[in-house]
């Protein structure tokens, strides 16, 4: 990376950065943990260089776990390691901790934070091919003449269809998890301060901030004490993979009727999601194997597998099944 | 043209000055500029863990780190770990517990080893699989390299 040329700034101020990121009009990068960002541009594969580098870990204040009667609050730049081991997170919002827990290994929790795990660029290996290793693949997004993954090695990609042409997932764990909880993302701009739901982070490619937009926390609702929560993650090996398949849920039980099912799904479309359909096949039912099951057909109803990741199909029906049975 | 930062880095309790171009990693200074070559480049990407250091005695990956951005800070590599000459006991044990063939991966492993020990001198098996679970191995298998971690536990003097 020795030849690339970017300045580095260390913003002491979310004004500032986003102040510097209007400035540089697209042209420049927040970094936080930077286990995303550095392999990105190690392996060239943005469309246009950032000209600048925004170190964001220098804003004081940004680091921190605050639970009132309302809910959870997380700084946005609070690691991963840290969510994963706080005793108020663990004890009440379990999922989070479970899903911090399983983003990819020590050193990248220990580095990486929330609100950068939630900006974390899609996963395709043509789209993230490095440019330095046997010539360039350029996928559809880089200006490629076709989506490579459509016809290709597509074990890994997207079961519910492409954005635009592009097969490629967010495979998030936090993400699924705030999906789960119904968490709110504040964010802020040179235009001021919003929240938003966290369903509105995501579009169909990606995450749907501007430009000029950060991430600054996180705001997670109290779930009910007697909320099951569940986080459950597919992967390949037992440590440091993205996930293949995940779910998070989160299932409010009254003498085993469901009341209440939020299910999200992760790492098998470009963006992850609650599955209404699973949630409104079980909600109100006794919770049993035959209902279980049926939820988690309906989750999969609309799945348009491509020729190599039909597994992920049953993977999702299964993942969904134990989710509502645990 | 891009400008060069004067950055200061305290390597090993040594205090370095430097200056580096702001795209370079920590793992890059490590190695080319301070000539401290057990930290090793494996995959340069984040993936592997040979890069592994420790800042302010956490395990983290230096090639996916910016070096001007852990400037000031206490950064620890395999080179500091023995001390006075006397191996650590996480080095000792990796010796005699033969968990090192072709050492690529040994010192990646022996730092979070020993971040392991400093925050839970008592671990269990699955503790200390979960520890290592950011470092490859190509050619032991782990079995040997768990052993050692739990012998140094063993070793270590009781609280």
């Amino acid at each position: 990376m020795r030849e690339l040329g970017f300045n580095h700034i260390n913003a002491i101020a979310v004004d500032e950065a986003v102040g510097l990121l209007q400035k540089y009009r697209g042209k420049a990068k927040l970094i936080a943990g930077g286990t995303d960002l550095l392999g990105v541009l190690k392996h060239r594969i943005l469309p246009a260089w950032p000209e600048a580098i925004i170190n964001i870990k220098t804003i004081p204040g940004q680091h921190y776990i605050k639970d009132d009667t309302e809910g959870l609050k997380i700084g946005a730049l609070t690691k991963l390691s840290d969510i994963a081991k706080s005793e108020t997170v663990r004890q009440k919002y379990r999922l989070l901790a479970e899903a911090a827990e399983a983003v990819g290994t020590p050193q990248i929790r220990n580095m990486g934070t929330i609100g950068g795990n939630l900006c974390q660029d899609v996963r395709c290996w043509y789209y993230r091919h490095p440019h330095h290793v046997e010539g360039r693949i350029l996928c559809y997004w880089q200006g490629g003449k076709s989506c490579p993954a459509s016809t290709g090695e597509n074990q890994y990609h997207s079961i519910f269809g492409g954005s635009r042409g592009c097969m490629a997932v967010n495979p998030s764990d936090i993400a699924v998890a705030l999906l789960a909880l119904e968490a709110r993302i504040k964010i802020a701009s040179p235009r001021g301060v919003k929240v938003i739901p966290i369903e509105d982070l995501f579009d169909s490619f990606g995450n749907a901030l501007e430009s000029d937009e950060m991430i600054t926390e996180i705001q997670v609702p109290r779930p009910l004490d007697r909320a099951r929560q569940t986080f459950l993650k597919s992967t390949s090996r037992k440590a440091i993979d993205f996930a293949t398949v995940s779910v998070a849920a989160v299932i409010t039980v009254n003498n085993g009727i469901c009341e209440e099912a939020r299910i999200a799904l992760g790492a098998v479309a470009p963006r992850p999601f609650r599955t209404t359909k699973a949630e409104e096949a079980i909600k109100g039912k006794t919770i049993n194997l035959a209902a279980a099951e049926g939820a988690a057909a309906a989750a999969v109803r609309n799945a348009i597998p491509l020729h190599k990741n039909a597994y992920k199909v049953e993977l999702v029906k299964a993942l969904v099944e134990r989710a509502l049975l645990s | 043209m891009i400008r060069r930062q004067k950055i200061r880095l305290i390597v090993n309790e040594q205090e370095y000055e430097l200056l580096v171009e702001p795209s370079k990693t920590l793992l890059d200074v490590l190695r080319d500029d301070l000539g401290l070559t057990g930290t090793k480049r494996g995959c340069d990407s984040g993936d592997c863990g040979t890069c592994t250091v420790l800042l302010e005695g956490m395990p983290i990956l230096s090639c996916m780190t910016l070096a001007c951005e852990v400037e000031g800070r206490e950064i620890q590599t395999i080179e500091g770990i023995a001390k006075g000459g006397e191996l650590h006991p996480v080095q000792k044990a990796f010796v005699e517990c033969g968990a090192i063939q072709c050492g690529f991966c040994t010192p990646g492993m022996v730092l979070s080893a020993v971040a392991l020990l400093n925050s839970n001198p008592t671990p269990t098996t699955d503790e200390i699989k979960k520890a290592i679970s950011g470092n490859l191995c190509r050619c032991t298998g782990y079995i040997k390299i768990i052993e050692a971690i739990q012998q140094a536990a063993s070793s270590l003097p009781s609280s």
